[in-house]
Order: structure tokens, then sequence, then C-alpha cells
């Protein structure tokens, strides 16, 4: 019984190594070996090597008997996260009185002798009884049969970059806070079968240590999984209309951004940030500035920003106001009104208030008014009766 | 003279994370410089007997210079052409973060600007003061509570508001609620500095003389297919106790369905007694398709320590729609159009006839005809009151894959006629820029612009925009405890550039 599983389990090995069974044709030898063990004595001889040496096939493949061929037994440890041990199944199986061998896991039933494949984790899933696909199984299933990415030392980062992505994570909400956020802080939660803290540190930069972050350990062949691509709502021009969303649903932007990419642009002086506006905006802003496509001045200060600039470009009008800039009207400064409410933020950017003054003031001005739709008076003097005497004086208007 | 501080604090920045840091830090220094230069205009008078008839028709200079005359006055008044000016900023932006203090969940978080103008003038906004701190933290970040001490930011559908004081969050995760609060001293709208700083006020305008004490708070309440969130912010003048702003907000999202999603939001001016922005859309996205249609409202927002808002800015009402689709696997196309309207200004102006209606659109197309190819090709077009802008650009760009480097090209035309002012000029550029990743810590841009105008004024006074505009930058990264190049593919694919980060 012993020696049936031992060769059993010997062939699970065989096929598990890719350079083993991309180098042998199992099937084509099964005249030749009697037992698994022939060739795979480490699977039940501790201390064996697994795979045979050069000079056990050099026995018929001496170039008279069989032609020659090159054969290098797999070295070194196997690339797997598999927790799986052949010598502790022989002696847990055994425990079972169970009598299952090689082919149990690594043949079809009925198949042939040495006509085997590779073993599939639904064999895996069956005698332990998780009644799931593999992807699917739940969350703490996974550490059965696998270890954490960070002591699966023998994986690559390229064996990394090839693990299979559940289905699970497919889910539209799997990427915010009710999704995985909620499920790595669960007990069970098994994702360091997959990932390391660099991998949740390419998105949480400024949160390393959440519990559930700082529960994992580093590994940097995580950051082999590429984290998710943005979010099919981003879709063009999302930088022009994420202010409801991102304000809405902060919690679910800092799943993948930091604070940075948010003041990239949030920020005093945002325009030394390129990337919001297009290349060659400062040509074209304008037309931007005019309109108001978005509020200029939640990013930029008018005074700083604009003002600065116009007073090295010679736009602006300082106290006193004179013709020649808007030039296209004639009588522009007697017609302005409609065009001032419009756009009150881009005359701003070139014009102070002691320009409106001139004219729009109740004391020393042309007593012209420039209240308009919309104006309340009384609830403006009671929150702030200073802005009242900018214009009034002392004496404010009931 | 101003070089010295800068390079102090580049030095203290690089060196502060070996010396105050436990377990891990990050920091990122990000040095940018450009070249530009424009010739901007300067005001003159001359006499009104001394006018010819332009060839517009209307009043010139001798020279050529169309002039503009008030009834009743003795001289008229003009632009000339003014100096060149050549401005060179350069800016590195410093941000770290640290933790591992001893205690979990603390952390440390600074993001400082030294910048500054190698010119022959301040021709660049925003060198003043040279170094600034943008935000300077401290976090105690748990499970259910987030305390934050020091130079922040709150972002909102209110704005942008910095400020030196305390915020506050506490959140229950399982039931998706959310609660901040946050005080302080404020900010300038926008800027790093305090409202009563000299940098913000080059006109010598009107200026408060004490900083504004900030509050807000905000409420939100998050499900799988429900998100709400309401705002409020108050400033007030320490010194008269009065209202700078009290605005409150509110907006929500829906997502009833996969893919399918509706947002809407609106704030309310409670010192103005009106409503500011609102918008409200809906949209559909799936990986292949992304289209979204919608309404919305722009109100432009005044802090009381200024008299604009008793000028009563009227609000525009507007109807817009997108779509981004993936018509085959090389070929992206993309549409976007917005039409709007103002209010009635409720002003009469007979003597200036100023437009209401306004519309802006763009098409556009992204090839990827093979792997590491990139090309981008949109026209735009903006029509409305001030201005309007007409525009065609294209890019090339090779990524080859697994390689370091990125180059592309690119030239745009744009043409910019004003409402109130002389057709300026068609403005063409075009230029190129390569970026190197040298390694995980160390990336490389750089670009050289040319800039070249078509004057479609009736005389020579104008913006001289021609120019050759060189760009560079150098972004350094270290840190411990994780990979540093790595951006979140969300925002490395972000659209709008963002990729350059």
């Amino acid at each position: 019984m012993s020696l049936r599983l031992a060769i059993s389990l010997s062939v699970l090995v065989i096929l598990g190594a890719p350079v083993a069974a991309q180098g042998f044709d199992h099937a084509k030898h099964r005249k030749v070996f009697a037992a698994c063990t022939s060739c795979h004595r480490g699977v039940s001889e501790p201390g064996a090597a697994m795979y045979p040496d050069s000079a056990s096939c050099a026995s018929c493949h001496d170039g008279t008997v069989e032609k020659r061929v090159t054969w290098v037994p797999h070295a070194g440890p196997r690339h797997s996260n598999l927790r799986f041990s052949h010598e502790r199944h022989v002696v847990a199986v055994a425990g079972h009185g169970e009598a299952p061998g090689c082919a149990t896991c690594h043949a079809a039933a009925g198949a042939g002798w040495m006509n085997v494949g590779a073993a599939t984790p639904e064999r895996c899933l069956d005698c332990h009884r998780i009644r799931t696909a593999h992807l699917a199984a739940p969350d703490s299933a996974c550490t059965v049969c696998h270890l954490p990415l960070a002591q699966a030392v023998a994986l690559t980062t390229a064996d990394v970059r090839t693990f299979p992505v559940p289905p699970s994570h497919r889910d539209p909400g799997f990427p915010g806070r009710l999704g995985h956020g909620a499920l790595a802080q669960r007990p069970a939660a098994s994702c360091a079968t997959c990932h390391a803290r660099d991998f949740c540190l390419q998105c949480h930069v400024d949160q390393p240590a959440r519990p559930a972050i700082a529960a994992l350990a580093p590994d940097p062949r995580s950051l082999a999984i590429a984290a998710r691509q943005p979010p099919a709502t981003h879709g063009t021009n999302f930088a022009d209309r994420h202010a409801a969303p991102a304000a809405a649903t902060a919690a679910t932007c800092a799943g993948c951004h930091v604070r940075a990419d948010c003041l990239d642009c949030h920020r005093p002086q945002a325009a030394a940030a390129p990337g919001y506006h297009p290349a060659g905006f400062l040509a074209r802003h304008p037309a931007a500035a005019y309109a108001r496509e978005t509020s200029c001045s939640d990013c930029h200060n008018v005074g700083s920003f604009c003002a600065t600039c116009h007073v090295a470009a010679g736009l602006v009008a300082k106290t006193t106001l004179r013709g020649g800039y808007h030039d296209a009207r004639q009588f522009f400064v007697a017609g302005h009104g409609r065009a001032a409410r419009q756009s009150l933020e881009t005359c701003v950017g070139c014009h102070v208030e002691r320009d409106c003054l001139t004219c729009h003031s109740a004391v020393g001005g042309r007593h012209i008014n420039p209240h308009g739709p919309g104006f309340d008076a009384a609830r403006m003097r009671r929150k702030n009766p200073e802005v009242c005497t900018a214009c009034h004086g002392v004496v404010i208007p009931p | 003279m101003r070089l010295l501080p800068g390079i102090g604090l580049a030095a203290v920045t690089a060196l502060a994370p070996t010396a105050v840091v436990g377990q891990g830090y990050r920091l990122r220094l990000d040095s940018r410089f450009q070249t530009v230069a424009f010739r901007g205009v300067v005001l003159d008078s001359i006499p009104a007997a001394d006018t010819v008839t332009g060839p517009g028709g209307g009043p010139a200079t001798p020279d050529g210079y169309a002039v503009e005359c008030t009834g009743g006055s003795s001289y008229c008044t003009f632009f000339r052409p003014g100096p060149t000016w050549r401005g060179a900023p350069l800016s590195t932006t410093a941000d770290l973060t640290a933790w591992g203090f001893g205690a979990a969940g603390l952390s440390l978080h600074l993001t400082s600007r030294l910048g500054f103008d190698l010119g022959n003038a301040d021709a660049w906004p925003g060198t003043t003061p040279a170094v600034q701190l943008l935000v300077g933290y401290a976090e105690y970040a748990r499970q259910r509570a987030t305390v934050r001490l020091g130079r922040q930011v709150a972002t909102s559908r209110l704005g942008y508001y910095g400020f030196d004081g305390a915020g506050v969050t506490l959140r229950d995760e399982g039931r998706g609620l959310e609660l901040v609060a946050y005080g302080g001293w404020g900010l300038a709208r926008g800027a790093a500095i305090p409202v009563t700083s000299p940098a913000l006020n080059p006109l010598d305008d009107f200026q408060p003389r004490r900083r504004q004490l900030v509050a807000g708070a905000t409420a939100g309440w998050t499900t799988t297919q429900v998100d709400v969130r309401a705002d409020y912010l108050r400033e007030v003048d320490p010194r008269s106790d009065y209202f700078v702003s009290e605005r409150f907000g509110v907006e929500a999202a829906v997502r009833p369905y996969p893919g399918v999603h509706v947002e809407g939001g609106a704030d309310y001016d409670l010192a103005a007694g009106w409503w500011g922005s609102a918008e409200l859309s809906g949209g559909y996205a799936v990986s292949r398709l992304a289209a979204s249609v919608g309404v919305r409202r722009y109100r432009p927002h005044f802090d009381l320590w200024t008299i604009w808002g008793a000028f009563s800015p009227v609000p525009y009402h507007a109807v817009h729609a997108e779509a981004d689709g993936r018509v085959t696997a090389q070929l992206r196309l993309r549409a976007r159009g917005e039409r709007y309207t103002f209010d009635d200004a409720d002003v009469a102006t007979p003597l200036v006839q100023a437009e209401r209606k306004g519309s802006r659109w763009e098409l556009g197309a992204t090839l990827e005809p093979k792997d590491g190819w990139l090309l981008d090709a949109g026209y735009h077009r903006e029509y409305g009151p001030g201005a309007a802008a007409v525009g065609l650009d294209a890019s090339a760009t090779w990524a080859p894959p697994s390689r370091p480097y990125r180059v592309s090209v690119h030239g745009s035309s744009l043409d910019r006629p004003l409402e109130f002012r002389f057709s300026e000029a068609v403005v063409k550029v075009y230029g190129a820029e390569a970026e190197w990743t040298v390694s995980d810590r160390v990336r490389a841009n750089v670009g050289l612009d040319r800039y070249s105008e078509q004057r479609r004024r009736p005389d020579a006074a104008a913006f001289d925009w021609n120019q050759w505009r060189l760009t560079s930058r150098v972004v350094l990264q270290f840190g411990r405890g994780a990979d540093l190049s790595r951006l979140p593919p969300a925002v490395r694919g972000m659209p709008g550039g963002r990729a350059e980060r």
C-alpha cells in the first residue's frame, strides 16, 4: 500500500515540475518502469533525490541501445507556493486508512500505466472537501494548500506575475472599501497567499500602518501583480468632472489614490503641476476663463497667480479705468454690465475693487447701483456689514 | 541670494528623513525648470486731436495703434508693445511621508515647495515667497478614527481650503458612516500663504488684516450602491467676528445597476442667500464604453471681505454629454459637448451687446497601431461670452514596452478670437518631449516647444507669444519598504496627462 502511494505521489512530483514534465515522456516509457520510485526515490525516501540523475538515463540512452539524450535533473527548490509534501501526505493518508496512489492525483480514472498528467487543484479540493472551483474557494481555504507569498521563497517575480485572478476580484465592487477593504479585515483573510505589503502600498501609500496592511509581510515580488486598472467610470475627461464623485465617495477614491495625487492640482500654486490642463493651455486660457468651464479659483489664487502675470503683461487697470484694452467695443466701459455679471471672476484677474468703486460707490463715486438679481442686502449686512461700508461708508441703507 | 535658502531647504528636506523617521519613509523630490517668454503691453495716451482714422475705421495713433477715446476727454488711451519678459522658473517640491515612530498609526506628512525665477523679472506667478509649506501635519490613524494636526487641506465640493489646525475623522465602516470635523487658521484660497500676505496683493487692493478662522464639518454615508455626503464650511474674521463665508453643500451618487451611475449635488451660500453651483448627471460605463449626460449650473463664490459678491454674479445653466468608446482593440474615439446659457443679468447695456450663450465641444481619437505606439488627435471648439477658441492638436508617442524611455512629438493650432478685444492671433505650437526612467528612483523629462504666432490685429499692439519653451524635470524618490517607481495603474492611466506624474 505504501509503495503504491509512493509510486503515485512520485508521479505527482514529476508532473509538478516543469523541467521534468517537458523533458520526459512518461507514456512512452511505460514498458520500462515498473514503479514510480524507480526514478523518484525522494517521494518515499527522506533525503533521496526526487529526480533521476543523468547517468540513469544514459544506462539506456548510451548512443548504442538508444540515442543519446540530454537530461539534467531539476535543481533547486520547486517554483511553487504549495504546502504539499509527499512525505506528509503519505503519512496523513495512511493514517486515514485510505489507499490512494500516484494515479489518484495524476491520472484520469481508468488510464493506463504511466499515462499520467499534472495534478489539478480540483483533486486537492475533492480530498479536502472544498466543494467549489479552485479560484472560487472560500477565503479561508487558500491556506490549506498554499503558503503565504512571503514564505514561498522559490517563486520568482515572473511566477507571481502569472497568478490567476479569482472571480471575486472581478466584481465591480471589489476594489472599494466595502469589497476588498472589508475582506482584508476578516481574521481568516488569505490575501497573503498572493499578496504582500508592497502590493498594498502601491495604492495605500499613506496608510502603511493600517492593521490589515501591516499584518502582511513585505515582499517586493508582490509588485509583479499590477494593481487594478482605472475604473470604467473614469473614461475621458474624468479629471474635469471628478469633483462630484470624488467628494461623494472620497473613501472609494482613497482605494487607489493618495494625497499627492490630489495635491498635484488641489494645492496652492497648482500651476506648477502639469497635467490637468492640456498642453499649450496658457495660450487658450482666455476662453476657458471667460466662460468658467471650471472654477479657476479653486486651484489658483487670483491675486498671486492671475494678477501677478497680468501685471507683468500690462493687463491691469489700477485705480482709474482707462479705455484701450477692450478695444473691439468702443463704449465698453459704458456697457460692461452684462459682461461683468457673467464673467466677474475674469474681471477680477485685471481689475481691483477700487476700479469699480470709481462709479459703483454711494460715497464719492457716481452712485451707480451694482446690485443685481438675487442680491439680499439685509442678509449680507447681517453676515458682514463691513462689505457694505466699502461703498456706503458708515451709513448703510436699511 | 534667494538661491541659498532654497539650497538649504532642499538639503534639510533631503536629510531629514534619515534623522527623524522610524521604520519607514517615502520622499519624492520633484524639480522642474522651464524657460518662458512673452512681450506684454504698456498703457500710453495721445491727445485726442492727434488721432487719425485707423484701418478699422476707428481712431488710431499716427503710427498705427488703435486708440480708445472717451467722450469729453481731451486724450485717448492705447496700448503699446511692452518689454519682453523672460522667465526661468525653477521649482522643487518635496513630498515626505514617514511612519513607524513607535506608535501604530502615527505618521508624518510634509509637502513643501521651493520656487524662484532665474529670469530677468518675476514673470512667473507664485514664486513669492520662495519657500512654501503646502501641507505639514502629523496623523494618528486607527480603524475608527483619524486625527490630523498641522497644516492640512480640506477638499470638498465647496472648494479647496488650507488651514493650520486640527481635523478629526470618525468612521463606522460597518455602516459606511463617516464624520469629519476640522478647524484652524485659514490660508488664502488656492495658496499656501495667509490672506494677509503682500504676495497676494500685487495690485494694492483691499486686503484683510487678520487671517480668517476656518471651521467645517462633513458627514458621509457610503454603501455599495449609494454615497451621500454633506458639507458645511464657515470662515470668520477674528478681528470683527463677521463672516467671511458660510456655505453648505450636499451631493449623492447612486449606482443602481453595474455600470450605471447617477450623481448630483448642490451648494448654497448662506452668507449671500443664493444657490451656488449644482449638477446632476447620469451615465453608463463598461470596459469598452463610457457615456454620460447631465445638466449643471455654475455660479462663482466670492468671500465677504471682497465686494464682488455685491455685484450679483449670475450663474449659467448647461447641458452636457460625453462618450468615450473603444471601437476596435486599437482605436478609441471620444466626443464631448456642452451648451450653456447665462441667467438674465438684469442690466441694460445698449452700447455693448454681449453674448449670453455659449458652447464647447471636442472630438478626438486615439490609435494604438502596434505595441509601444500611440497616436492621438483632437479638435476642440469653444464659443461664448468674452472669448472663443478653435483648435486642432495631435501627438505621436513611442514608448517601447519594457524600455525605460518614452518619446513624443506634438503639434497644435489655436485660433482665439476675443469678444471685447481685436482678435489677437493664431498660435501654433509644436514640439517634442522625452522621458527616461533612469532607475526605480530616478526619472527625468525634457521637452522643447516652439510657439509661433500669426498676428491678426489691425495694429501691432498685442501680446507676443513667439518663443522657444524649454521644460525639464527630474523626479527623485527615496524610501524604505516598498518599490517606489510603480505608481498605481489607476493613476498612471488616468486621462488628461496624469501619467506624467
